[in-house]
């Protein structure tokens, strides 16, 4: 009984002592790697949202021209 | 006349024990939780299905081939078993205990002439041998589970990791109330058998279930329906304790917004880990190395279709058959046992103990920085639970303070949880296995 204890308590201390050292080591080299890709691969900087916007507007001038033509079209049409 | 009796003779009704019929009500009583109670339903629904098939009479769903020859006892077979096993009694029990204890050449032939008998292996008893006894179901769920996590919270504060080291402390303290237990001589358990049921403290089904495979087989059943039931039952357990170990002021605390993590940071963590891994402790590498390579998959954005495989297709494929594999242990001779009820009692201890832990951990570090750039309630995400324990926290927190959200905050102890359970889980199987 005493030995089944004894490992019981051996694995509580190892145990618990590995998994604050394995989790103290990846604190410290993720620290470091967050460090070196901030220093080596900078993220560029948001680019800016313009593209997008533009885009859209182009669309909607195409969808008014488009308006226009057909608009255009039909009263030909009607006016036969 | 004859052919009726034969009929009869063949029921489930003129077949089924006493410990069947129980087990095929804890089997209902789990398909209850998880329709009704929605308790981990994913998981709890092919469990308790599983449960109420393997305790099917007669059927032996859950039974190799050998086990159904013997079952069945057909006078030839039994002798011819007995004389592959080299024994001379022709008693079922005898031919059984000489079968599982019995070399690989006679554990063979044994097998061979049960198949030639015309005896299959149960088909649960085949899904168990593949998905659990193989290790691959929890390491794929793993994989799963890697492709769903979000390291950025962890990233953008890795101190919150001793969170979940700290919360690990319930595995271990339940192990040594197991072996407690069995100094007094209330329980019986080994060394194995208490670090299987430790493992519970963890709150990770997977974690729980591979290492319950490698340390104490026999007791899969009870741990992974202790496992599963107290995740489900986090909302409940967790808060009682929160509130008992930080004052009002504490819960109050609001955390600072969290900084942006780069892609980049996110494709080297998974790296960094395996890497770590590899160097300190190989025995947690099975767990911790698939998890690093869904979470790669995830983050590196050129295979998202293998992410979105890992993530959604496969790992519900794999929890139908790791939750019918579940539930083929659980057979009345092992499950209907004294040692399940103090399974049962030492896991909601192991939880309520990480809790507290990850809590205190939390206040302690306040302490040593000098300031209060922690907000304890997050140190209860700690025990892993993913998502849940992050959501009480977040919850509790907004109970304090309406306009605190901690929920990001807490998703870093809450993934440093499952890394830190899996490194004691590969501790454990180092030392005890």
């Amino acid at each position: 009984m005493d030995n089944l204890l004894s490992e019981g308590l051996s694995l509580l201390v190892f145990g618990m002592g590995f998994v604050f050292v394995f989790l103290t080591l990846l604190v410290i080299s993720t620290n470091f790697m967050s460090k070196f890709v901030g220093k080596l691969f900078p993220e560029a900087p948001p680019v800016p949202k313009k593209k997008p916007v533009a885009a859209a507007a182009a669309a909607g001038n195409n969808q008014d021209e488009l308006i226009a033509v057909m608009t255009a079209a039909v009263h030909k049409y009607r006016g036969k | 006349m004859e052919k009726l009796v034969q009929l009869w003779t063949a029921s489930g009704i003129y077949n089924i024990s006493g410990g069947q019929c129980i087990m095929i009500l804890v089997g209902m009583v789990l398909l209850y939780l998880a329709i009704k109670k929605n308790f981990e339903p994913l998981l709890l629904v092919p469990i308790g299905f599983g449960g109420i098939m393997a305790n099917i009479p007669e059927a032996g769903m859950a039974y190799s081939a050998v086990e159904n020859a013997v079952h069945f006892a057909k006078p030839e077979v039994l002798s011819a078993l007995a004389g592959a096993l080299s024994i001379t009694s022709l008693d079922p029990h005898d031919i059984l205990h000489a079968y599982h204890s019995a070399g690989a050449v006679a554990h063979a032939a044994a097998v061979n002439i049960a198949s030639d008998a015309g005896y299959m292996n149960g088909m649960m008893y085949n899904f168990y041998t593949v998905a659990i006894a193989s290790g691959a179901a929890p390491l794929l769920i793993f994989m799963g589970v890697g492709a769903m996590t979000d390291f950025g919270p962890l990233l953008a504060n890795p101190k919150t990791l001793f969170l979940g080291a700290a919360a690990q402390f319930g595995i271990f303290a339940t192990i040594m109330g197991a072996v407690g237990l069995t100094a007094l001589g209330i329980m019986d358990f080994n060394i194995q058998e208490a670090a299987a049921i430790g493992i519970i403290g963890g709150a990770d089904g997977p974690t729980a279930i591979y290492v319950t495979t490698l340390l104490a087989p026999h007791l899969l059943g009870a741990i992974a329906v202790a496992a599963y039931s107290y995740m489900a039952l986090v909302p409940l357990i967790q808060p009682p304790i929160m509130r008992a170990l930080t004052t009002e002021a504490e819960r109050k605390i609001a955390m600072k917004q969290l900084r942006h993590v780069s892609k980049t940071e996110k494709i080297m963590f998974p790296i960094v880990l395996l890497i770590l891994v590899a160097l300190l402790l190989p025995d947690a590498a099975p767990l911790l190395g698939m998890f690093c390579f869904g979470n790669l998959m995830r983050e590196c954005g050129v295979v998202d279709r293998l992410s979105d495989t890992a993530q959604n297709a496969l790992i519900n494929i794999v929890t139908i058959f790791l939750g019918l594999s579940v539930g083929s242990k659980l057979s009345a001779d092992k499950f209907l046992d004294f040692q399940t009820l103090g399974i049962l009692a030492l896991g909601i201890v192991a939880f309520g103990i990480g809790t507290a832990c990850g809590v205190l951990m939390a206040k302690f570090m306040n302490k040593l920085a000098g300031g209060d750039s922690i907000n304890p309630l997050i140190g209860s995400a700690g025990v892993s639970a993913v998502p849940m324990a992050a959501r009480v926290s977040n919850k509790l927190g907004l109970e304090a303070n309406p306009q605190n959200f901690l929920l990001m905050h807490a998703m870093g102890p809450n993934v440093a949880g499952v890394i830190g359970s899996a490194v004691a889980a590969g501790v454990m199987i180092k030392f005890v296995g």
